[in-house]
């Protein structure tokens, strides 16, 4: 049974005797809590090492992880997509990297790492973003596993999988399996689109980004974030002009935190240091090994349970908390009615007559369900406001300051798009 | 404010550093979590590892990245082929016959430069026999699936002097598994809870107090109005509420209701966002300033009544039990530090001085209360955290299954957990008698009759236990194995940084419904 093969000419045995003892033990009976589809033996083995592909989005922290388990789980057709290049603070984590690859795509050296320790297995790389591949590209895949940092990365992921569900067919539902971490803190959900709850339904869990008002910025800063943020959003422009601000760039870094130094001993603030100004600029998440193991661990498990159906598997959200103690917690997350991705509904909002465009825009970027930036807005017929393209902005901004009731009729529609949006947002509009 | 205070300012706010070096840039993304302190208790660290499993070294993995002293792997196999499957820290099949030791700390030698990592191809038995100094001279032991037999002695070994490392027991079968930190004692000042400290609004201190009354709310301009700290709107309404109730603060619903409104009724323009915020936070006023229960139980521990105390911390924490009694605000000394609020920079800044200077006085009164000499940095860490101080005190591995009694309760309150813990327990005796066949599941459900007491009933949660550790009792998968190796590394490092707090008793993990739930604490 066992294949000689050559892998950069040394002599290996793909898959030799005793390879997956551990993974077998699994995989030859069921166990109590096993689905009486399974089929243990030599089916599904081959099912998972011969048939299965599964896509991997992120190689990063979570996604070095992800690689080695699966393949070690025994997945041998394995796609990888992320955009970014390797950076010498990934190296506290992303175990596939060593120094000498700082500067090099993530994707490629993550691939090229794993095929050499792992023998046997294929790992396809790309080098770029989820948004350059079409629905054809992500329909070939049983499975999708998610390691990413960027909601805007998830919520583009999680609606092309909901939309390329088919009722007709089967095959074009595709499980999606998303971990993400911060510190000691972490969660793991299993997605089945249209099933179960998706990423939109639960986006009410995300906490508010951190922002600081203009003002506070401006004329009253207190703390040694405000010194930094004076530096980046007001200073950088006004001195650096168009040059773009390059949060990697320690030449960069090390301007606005001379700026900021400056700004807060102007104001007799305390604690604006390196560190901090990096973090504040860059949003730095604090990230460490083990969170990133135990998640993108949780998140392979259920891949292979799903691919083989050799054990339950998570229904459908598992949330640690590490600081204290151990305390996790394991639950179902619920549909949302309204969910603008998989409830296939219009989102009803109820505002009062007087309110302007520029109200109900407010309103649309504050609200915890959405959370878009820069919307544009449309009734089935015409414009209301649009952000882009320049000449569709200036022809639309007088609507701004109109109230809402003289352009949507009671119960009227309203289309919402929104580039960090990746479907469109329909609304219905009623008067309080 | 002393010309020594605005010298103070003046450096505290000018000293411009240079750009962070390669490592500082390398441990950034964990550096916001435990800082310098935390590090460099890590890179002092020594850590023994007994068996070079997958599980073990994806423990290893995990704290080798982030920055370790030295790892010693202790195993005395060869590479099976099985081993060459799941370890990622083997160079697959072309491992296979060579030591698991000498090829995993090759591979895991890699992935960090600063780390020192040794193997070891003795078999633990005889250095239990020979050098039992050697294995105590580590920072922590973590051991993986061992032998019943030897790890009882390993366990004794290491119980039977407080000041021997601890010992991580970590079992696992399958998608069960479940791990357990053997220690006498562990104390903890940066504990990073997110409980805040009190700001004293109920008992302002005197320069706070003077603060409050002096300002003129009525005389201001408008600006200056809606940027007064809610700190100061309240402490300055708490006292009007005090001259006018005859001392007395808002008790009843009614009264904090009314409270709140003559809060509000302060405002001169709507949009005030300040007194919304003093409404908002009105609830300090009544939430009394004094030693919270957690660290009053402390002050009680035992350790403070011997007499040859040799741990910093409780000298600490015997000058906070002192300080508390005999200081006037019978409060832990305050913390200088205050959240951020609606205000312009002159007022807060103005504000924060205020916490800062009496922080300083407060803590050097509490310095008055050492017997011994500590460390500065020690000492403002532990004023700083003394509302989160925390102690742990262990028990030996095995006491649990002991304890019929303890069991017996466990297996009501939590049931799924207490089985998973039983289940691995006599798989774990069964091998210890026979490794050669795999146990049946009558034999794992009499094991587990034997160690909970013949007539106690299990629960049906039992079932499910067994039926899987039958089903795979010598599996060890890689997912099981990665999730193991960040859930025992993240303990290990909260064990050496003597930062956030590590679980107490027996962690059980199920990796078919994916949960984990702590028991035998």
């Amino acid at each position: 049974m066992a294949t000689e093969i050559h892998v950069n000419g040394a002599a290996t045995s793909s898959d030799w005797q005793d390879r997956y003892y551990h993974v077998d033990q699994i995989l030859d009976r069921p166990g109590p809590r096993t689905d009486p589809s399974f089929l243990a033996g030599d089916e599904v083995k081959d099912f998972l090492r011969n048939k299965c592909k599964i896509l991997v989005i992120g190689a990063g922290g979570l996604g070095c992880e992800i690689l080695a388990n699966l393949a070690l789980t025994g997945f041998k057709d394995i796609h990888l997509i992320d955009m970014d290049t390797i950076d010498i603070s990934n190296l506290n984590r992303q175990f596939l990297f060593r120094p000498a690859d700082v500067g090099r795509p993530k994707a490629i050296v993550a691939a090229e790492y794993v095929m050499k320790r792992v023998p046997g297995v294929k790992v396809t790389p790309y080098y770029g973003k989820i948004q350059d591949k079409d629905d054809d590209y992500y329909m070939q895949f049983n499975l999708v596993i998610c390691g990413l940092d960027s909601v805007e990365a998830r919520r583009w992921i999680n609606a092309t999988l909901v939309n390329l569900v088919d009722s007709e067919n089967p095959e074009s539902l595709k499980p999606l399996i998303d971990g993400g971490t911060e510190g000691f803190k972490g969660q793991a959900r299993v997605i089945l689109p249209t099933v179960s709850s998706c990423y939109e339904c639960s986006l009410d869990m995300l906490n508010k980004p951190t922002t600081f008002p203009i003002c506070t910025i401006a004329n009253t800063p207190r703390l040694p974030e405000h010194c930094i943020e004076w530096a980046s959003v007001l200073e950088w422009p006004r001195v650096r002009g168009d040059e773009k601000l390059d949060t990697d760039d320690p030449e960069h870094i090390g301007w606005l935190y001379s700026i900021a130094v400056a700004r807060a001993k102007e104001f007799k603030i305390e604690g604006v240091t390196w560190s901090l100004t990096q973090g504040v600029v860059k949003n730095v998440i604090p990230a460490i090994a083990s969170t990133n193991a135990i998640i993108a661990a949780s998140c392979c498990n259920e891949a292979f349970k799903i691919a083989t159906s050799s054990a339950a598997y998570l229904n459908n959200y598992f949330m640690l908390i590490g600081t204290e103690g151990v305390y996790s917690y394991t639950f179902e997350h619920e549909k949302r009615d309204h969910c603008p991705v998989c409830g296939g509904e219009a989102l009803e909002i109820s505002i009062s007559r007087d309110w302007t465009v520029e109200q109900l825009i407010e309103l649309l970027t504050e609200k915890q369900t959405i959370q878009i930036k820069k919307p544009s807005l449309a009734t089935p017929e015409k414009p209301i406001y649009f952000q882009q393209p320049p000449q569709l902005e200036e022809s639309t901004r007088p609507n701004l300051e109109k109230k809402v009731f003289e352009l949507v009729p009671d119960g009227g529609d309203v289309v919402v798009t929104a580039s960090s949006l990746p479907f469109s947002l329909s609304l219905i509009i009623t008067y309080t | 404010m002393s010309s020594q205070d605005s010298q103070d300012i003046e450096t505290a706010t000018t000293a411009i550093e240079s750009a962070p070096d390669t490592k500082t840039r390398r441990y950034d993304r964990q550096l916001r979590l435990w800082a310098a302190t935390g590090q460099s208790a890590l890179e002092s660290s020594r850590v023994l590892l007994v068996s070079g499993s997958a599980t073990s070294t994806s423990i290893l993995k995990n704290l080798v990245l982030p920055g370790i002293g030295h790892f010693t792997i202790l195993d005395h196999a060869k590479v099976s082929h099985s081993d060459a499957g799941n370890n990622f820290f083997l160079e697959g099949y072309n491992s296979i016959g060579k030591s698991r030791a000498e090829e995993a700390v090759q591979l895991l030698s890699e992935l960090n430069d600063g780390v020192e990592g040794r193997a070891d191809t003795r078999t633990l038995e005889s250095i239990l026999e020979s050098h039992p100094e050697w294995i105590t001279s580590f920072t922590i032991v973590i051991s993986h699936n061992l032998d019943h037999a030897l790890l009882n002695k390993l366990s004794a070994l290491l119980w039977k002097d407080a000041k021997y490392p601890p010992l991580v027991v970590v079992r696992s079968a399958g998608f069960l598994a479940d791990f357990y930190i053997q220690f006498h004692e562990h104390t903890i000042i940066e504990s990073h809870s997110e409980t805040s400290p009190s700001l004293r609004i109920d008992k302002p201190f005197p320069a706070l107090r003077e603060h409050a009354l002096s300002l003129e709310f009525d005389n201001m301009d408008s600006t200056e109005h809606g940027h007064i700290p809610y700190v100061v709107i309240l402490v300055r309404a708490l006292e009007d509420w005090k001259k006018s109730h005859g001392g007395g603060l808002p008790t009843s619903y009614e009264e904090r209701q009314q409270f709140k409104k003559s809060v509000l009724a302060l405002k001169v323009k709507g949009d005030e966002e300040n007194f919304d915020e003093a409404e908002a936070q009105a609830y300090r006023c009544w939430t009394e300033t004094k030693v919270p229960s957690e660290i009053t139980a402390l002050f009680s521990d035992p350790a403070l009544s011997t007499e040859a105390m040799e741990s910093p911390f409780f000298h600490l924490l015997a000058a906070l039990k002192e300080y508390t009694e005999q200081s006037d605000t019978h409060a832990l000394p305050l913390t200088s530090t205050l959240p951020d609020m609606k205000s312009d920079t002159h007022n807060y800044i103005h504000l924060q001085r205020l916490y800062k200077t009496r922080a300083e006085e407060e803590k050097q009164a509490f310095k008055s209360y050492l017997r011994v000499p500590v460390d500065d940095g020690m000492v403002d860490s532990f004023v700083k955290n003394a509302h989160a101080l925390v102690v742990l005190r262990g028990k030996p591995w095995g006491t649990f299954d002991q304890d019929k009694a303890a069991l017996v309760e466990s297996l009501s309150t939590m049931p799924k957990e207490t089985c998973i813990h039983l289940a691995l327990s006599a798989l774990s005796l069964l091998q210890a008698s026979d490794t050669s066949v795999s146990p049946s599941a009558e034999s794992i459900r009499a094991n587990i009759q034997s160690i909970v007491g013949q007539s106690t009933e299990l629960p049906v949660e039992a079932d499910d236990a067994i039926g899987e550790i039958a089903r795979a009792p010598f599996s060890e998968l890689p997912n099981t194995a990665a999730f193991l190796g960040g859930m025992v590394a993240q303990e290990v490092i909260k064990m050496i940084t003597k930062q956030y707090v590590p679980v107490k008793g027996y962690c059980v993990i199920d990796l078919i419904e994916t949960w984990t739930g702590t028991i035998g604490a």
